[in-house]
């Protein structure tokens, strides 16, 4: 008789167990789905100001990447993965907004200049939340029981989604080496940074999954443990 | 859009969340925005009409300090209530790390949830223990927010996870164009000529982290070289020990004001021809550095690593070597004897805080919010109110 009550209590705490399991599963899935499609829309935002400002100052390389980049957009939009080809082509539009010629360009039609710095840099605050939901997810995912249950069944593994996304360096930060997209101070004059762009900067400082190899769940180092 | 905010300390006791969290729902409401706050408070009767009463805290020591902290199943049913009454767009938790109102509420919700994290604590072994049973929770976050380097770094380093940095914001308005305090003002006419240069300083003046000794030591160094210095002191603490420590001779160079209400913080600084905050560490974000960049008043700052970053490095306030009278002293003086350069930090403290202006601030808060809302319908209760 204790027997069968020990069994059964048993039985109703790994069923409760494995059901709180797939619930952070199915969240963490609908999170990861929901940044995604936000970083989807910032990614549509910035080609289309890009695009815009391309055409209205002349601006022949920065349209045409502007265009291959809103090209780009059709399949994740409906649901395909942001893959590496997506990646190239973002980088292309981050490489052709960083150019001189758009900061110089961009001083006689200020307000598209102000749009287009201003969906960079909510393209990268939408990569970030799209990484974060991804590294929480893989996490879960590479926990043991999710992994030899077969939990999450046969969903494939979300992949970080990996572009040079610093912003030019007319766009002024607000803390001196301060990590984010940062936002851009009102008054600066447009065009007035001449630096070299602040790319290996952020990267360096941003955490994140950059570089870590791809079946590692846990892909920040613990320290103090 | 409707916003709901939880605060996690009581919001009768002062401190930096609800002070925070305060601000930011005032902003958000003059901004045409929703607003709720759920927060535990000790006289719900005095909670302004945008707040909602959780509970009352209970006192627990935590972190060498006395931490108010709630969670329990009254509480836990007024949050339930409050999230289902309001129906959020998105849900804003404050330090989601606190076994409090912020915690209850994430754990209980559902949907965009945006967290931001104030604490900076580099060697916090509760956290990294907590850091299991946390995740289920945090693992909700949509969007995590930090407010200065080192409340990210902290979060980077025992949470695993990454955070956007957005400053606390300063309400500028409220500190430009103060009345300096009777017997400071400078009448017009007599400005840039010889007269009385002060020199002010806020804080606790019985925490030796807040330098108020390394300033009183620096003195009468200062007084050989500015003869008409003088210094006044707000913030709480044993003003007769202070003095008793001062020489006699200086004595009547130093007022102590005691503590100080929010709108004579403004008249402080508008009294004084320089602001000098000597902190010798434990600070993780220079606010009051703002704040008298936004009265106009030039800053004096020990070079500690936050307030270094604030003042970009020197180029938005002076910066002295940290626990160092003697440079202090020098540094002082030559600003106080320095109309231009007073004048030229001035603005340039005036052009920076204009980007931690709390209108501003709360802009980026609610691109968060729209990010994580896109799309997203708005915040339920969790399926099942007692897990993760």
């Amino acid at each position: 008789m204790t027997a069968v009550v020990v069994v059964v209590a048993i039985v109703v705490a790994v069923a409760t167990y494995l059901t709180w399991l797939a619930r952070r599963l199915d969240r963490l899935g609908v999170r990861v789905d929901a940044a995604r499609g936000g970083l989807v829309a910032q990614l549509g935002a910035r080609a289309e100001a890009a695009a815009a400002l391309g055409a209205s100052r002349g601006l022949v390389q920065l349209a045409a990447a502007a265009e291959r980049s809103l090209a780009g957009h059709a399949a994740p939009r409906a649901g395909a993965p942001l893959d590496t080809a997506v990646e190239e082509t973002e980088n292309e539009l981050s490489r052709a907004l960083r150019a001189p010629e758009v900061a110089t360009a961009g001083q006689g039609a200020p307000a598209l200049l102000h749009a287009v710095d201003s969906a960079s840099a909510k393209v990268a605050l939408a990569r970030q939340l799209h990484n974060d939901a991804v590294r929480d997810l893989r996490a879960l995912r590479g926990r043991r029981p999710v992994r030899l249950l077969r939990l999450s069944g046969r969903r494939p593994l979300p992949a970080y989604f990996e572009i040079d996304d610093a912003l030019p360096a007319r766009v002024e930060r607000r803390e001196t080496g301060g990590p984010g997209p940062g936002a851009p101070v009102p008054s600066a004059p447009a065009g007035a940074g001449a630096g070299p762009p602040l790319g290996q900067e952020v990267r360096d400082r941003v955490p994140g999954p950059a570089g870590a190899p791809d079946d590692m769940p846990d892909v920040l180092p613990k320290t103090g443990s | 859009m409707r916003i709901g905010l939880a605060c996690p300390y009581t919001w009768d006791v002062p401190g930096g969340v609800q002070a925070h969290v305060r601000d930011l729902a005032e902003v958000l409401i003059a901004a045409g925005h929703e607003v709720s706050v759920i927060t535990p408070a000790d006289d719900s009767d005095a909670l302004p009409p945008y707040a909602v009463d959780a509970g009352r805290a209970l006192p627990v020591p935590y972190n060498g300090s006395v931490a108010r902290l709630l969670m329990g199943p009254v509480s836990a049913a007024r949050v339930r209530r409050w999230l289902r009454e309001h129906g959020f767009d998105v849900l804003h938790v404050h330090e989601p790390t606190a076994p409090s109102v912020g915690l209850l509420a994430c754990m209980l919700a559902d949907g965009p949830i945006v967290g931001t994290f104030h604490t900076a604590n580099p060697r916090s072994k509760i956290l990294t223990a907590a850091q299991g049973a946390l995740q289920p929770s945090l693992e909700k976050l949509r969007a995590r927010i930090a407010v200065s380097e080192a409340a990210r770094r902290t979060i980077v380093e025992h949470l695993g996870t990454s955070a956007v940095l957005i400053p606390n914001g300063v309400s500028v308005a409220a500190f430009a164009g103060a009345r300096p305090l009777p017997g400071y003002e400078v009448p017009p006419a007599a400005k840039g000529g010889p007269g009385r240069h002060t020199v002010c300083f806020l804080g606790r003046i019985d925490e030796p982290r807040k330098g108020l000794d390394v300033l009183l030591a620096a003195l009468p160094d200062l007084a050989r070289r500015v003869p008409d210095v003088r210094v006044l002191v707000a913030g709480p603490g044993d003003a007769a020990a202070v003095r008793s420590r001062l020489d006699p001779r200086l004595r009547g160079r130093v007022e102590l004001l005691g503590l100080v209400s929010e709108e004579d913080k403004a008249r402080v600084f508008a009294s004084g021809d320089v602001y000098c905050a000597p902190n010798t560490g434990q600070e993780s974000f220079g606010i009051v550095l703002l704040e008298a960049m936004a009265a106009g008043t030039p800053v004096m700052a020990s070079d500690i690593d936050a307030f270094r970053r604030v003042l970009d490095d020197g180029r938005a306030g002076r910066l002295f070597e940290a626990g160092e009278p003697a440079r202090l002293a020098a540094g002082l003086a030559d600003l106080l004897l320095d109309e231009a350069a007073r004048a030229e930090l001035a603005a340039s403290g005036k052009a920076l805080v204009a980007s931690y202006d709390w209108p501003v601030i709360a802009e980026e808060i609610v691109d968060i919010y729209r990010l994580v809302s896109a799309g997203a319908g708005p915040v339920s209760l969790a399926s099942s109110g007692a897990d993760g």
